[in-house]
């Protein structure tokens, strides 16, 4: 049987090792733009200088040797031949497979705004590369404007600010991390930022970057009119799936590639995985892409274990949960951070430098916000994806811990009740 | 293949909160519950008693998951499943202090470091011992050893990590 992985980050990588304990024999071929087996989480303490290159590998050195995984780093997939089984890779080469994972990812997305594709200084925050540039170009300026204020954004302004630039965050939202944090857990950033100096801007957006004669970045126009002198901008305006190599084929794609809770894809023998697919996300209980790490080496590990021929469905594909941590304030939200309508019941507690909220409706937990101290917050996460219920008095919403829900399987895991959160 | 668990008995649980302190002194620098200074919060328990909507005490402590889900959403590859022992082994100097974990364990049993909170603690079933330190110091039986069968998972990181398993 021969494999071929499309992409070495946690969805391929999880994947392979998948295989190769259901398949001794196959052969796995893993192709990847990168070289180097990097966490992309980690890319923002790298900017920073926290946290060297070589140490955001996530995988032991000798994963590729026990596993026995071709890898052909250094050339992406141009074209899909499902018909012949086949992936064209941008170096000319061929690869046949008889199981396909797409596992490529997703790429930054660069806003429509003037001059966007011109300027010389302008990066998203993505892949290592990004970060040399970025490093490169902050080397020669002082100032730097970040164009989203959502995490990618927020982590790639505290990185600049820890490399002595001066930092502006431009966000259209009115609050920076508005998909992760109500206004009052931004406010706590927002003022934490501002302490460091950095210049938070919501509710506006860049019309237009200005550019010398040399086509070098030389600030940022905003909507308002107002005009930011800089040397270096940041796209964290969102990321878009790596699908464009499928042009023409019947692999079916929304905004990922579709897959079902096997991580098929709708053509036969291929199969997808991490943030290039989109699939039935728990809470919303809709198609969506998943852009989670977590969920990444879960579906990857879903798609192996199915490639090499043992079924085995996808669980808890739940995408609202966020964990985040700047300046010393740590955060973990999930689910709504804001109570849609009034059905919802919201419960808040301040205590000791933290901020702890509760969204609940009938019973069931609907979203959650922890800032500050987050310990034992995987608690209310699990009661949110496993939509169970809270089962306590309200005073007592703000101490939940798995002492009220604690049920022991023979084996001595813990388990929610009858099903096993992870199905076996 | 078989591994070590805490197997907890809440009915037998008197309170006592012993297995806690044996936490606290096992983790501290002394490892002395005499010497075992409280006010220091890099000596931190990893396990907990807490009480139930009954208000009866609940000992708690890491279940070293047959399919972690701290491991899988950990993403410097501080966590991992020791493929030896079946344990889930955290790299201190690894870690980034992201929080993925703590968001992740459904349980509430990987916590961040409270003194400086730039890394994540869990239990490490006193990897130098034979016995956790927390079994030998309950004195009622709540808490002890079982030996439980480990599938032949395919354990996300569990083979990433630690490469095939035979």
């Amino acid at each position: 049987m021969k494999y071929l992985i499309l992409g070495a980050s946690a969805a391929g990588l999880s994947a392979a090792g998948a295989i190769r304990r259901h398949d001794p024999r196959g052969e796995i071929t893993v192709l990847s733009r990168d070289s180097q087996i990097y966490s992309r989480c980690l890319l923002p303490d790298v900017l920073a200088g926290k946290r060297g290159a070589a140490s955001t590998c996530f995988i032991t050195e000798d994963f590729m040797q026990k596993n026995r995984l071709n890898w052909a780093a250094g050339s992406i997939a141009a074209r899909l031949l499902p018909e012949e089984k086949a992936v064209v890779a941008d170096n000319g080469d061929k690869l046949y497979y008889d199981k396909l994972l797409i596992a490529t990812g997703a790429s930054s997305i660069l806003p429509p705004v003037e001059n966007i594709r011109r300027g010389r200084q302008i990066y998203g925050l993505r892949n290592l590369d990004d970060v040399s540039a970025i490093a490169g170009a902050a080397e020669n300026c002082l100032q730097a404007v970040i164009m989203g204020g959502g995490l990618v954004g927020v982590d790639a302004a505290a990185a600049l600010n820890e490399k002595g630039l001066s930092v502006t965050v431009v966000e259209v939202a009115d609050r920076i991390l508005s998909l992760q944090l109500d206004q009052k857990a931004a406010g706590r950033y927002e003022a934490l930022f501002r302490d460091r100096g950095i210049e938070i801007i919501t509710g506006e957006m860049v019309s237009k970057i200005v550019l010398d004669k040399k086509e070098n970045v030389a600030g940022v126009q905003l909507k308002g009119g107002r005009l930011i002198p800089c040397g270096l901008v940041v796209a964290a305006t969102g990321v878009k799936p790596d699908i464009s190599f499928l042009e023409g084929t019947a692999v079916e794609v929304g905004r990922g590639i579709r897959v079902n809770e096997y991580q098929e894809t709708s053509y036969p023998d291929i199969y997808a995985a991490g943030d290039v697919c989109e699939s039935m996300e728990t809470f919303t209980g809709k198609i969506t892409t998943t852009p989670i790490w977590s969920l990444a080496v879960m579906q990857g590990k879903i798609a192996g274990t199915n490639m090499a021929g043992v079924r085995r469905k996808a669980a808890g594909n739940f995408a609202y949960k966020n964990s985040m941590t700047f300046f010393g304030l740590a955060a973990v939200s999930f689910g709504l951070p804001e109570a849609p309508d009034s059905s919802y019941e919201t419960y808040i507690l301040e205590r000791a430098g933290s901020y702890e909220k509760i969204i609940i409706k009938d019973g069931r937990l609907k979203g959650a916000i922890l800032q500050g101290d987050i310990s034992r917050a995987g608690v209310l996460g699990a009661l949110i994806r496993e939509d169970y219920p809270v089962k306590v008095a309200p005073d007592k919403l703000f101490d939940l811990n798995y002492a009220c829900f604690f049920r022991e399987l023979e084996n001595g895991e813990f388990t929610y009740q009858d099903e096993a959160l992870t199905s076996k | 293949m078989m591994m070590k668990r805490i197997f907890i008995k809440p009915e037998l649980c008197e309170g006592c909160k012993n297995c806690q302190v044996a936490c606290l002194a096992e983790h501290s620098p002394s490892r002395s519950v005499w010497f075992v200074n409280l006010s220091d919060q890099s000596s931190q328990p990893r396990n907990y008693v807490e009480l139930n909507n009954e208000g009866r005490p609940v000992p708690l402590s890491c279940r070293q998951c047959d399919e972690p889900e701290c491991v899988s959403a950990c993403v410097s590859g501080a966590l991992q499943r020791d493929p030896a022992t079946c344990l889930v082994v955290h790299n201190q100097k690894q870690c980034a202090g992201c929080w993925m974990c703590v968001m992740s364990c459904p349980y509430g049993m990987i916590l961040p470091d409270a003194r400086e909170s730039k890394i994540a603690v869990k239990c490490d079933f006193c990897a130098d011992r034979g016995t956790p330190r927390c079994v030998e110091a309950c004195p009622t039986g709540a808490i002890s050893l079982i030996e439980a069968p480990s599938p032949d998972t395919d354990g996300e990181y569990y083979v990433l990590t630690g490469g095939e398993q035979q």
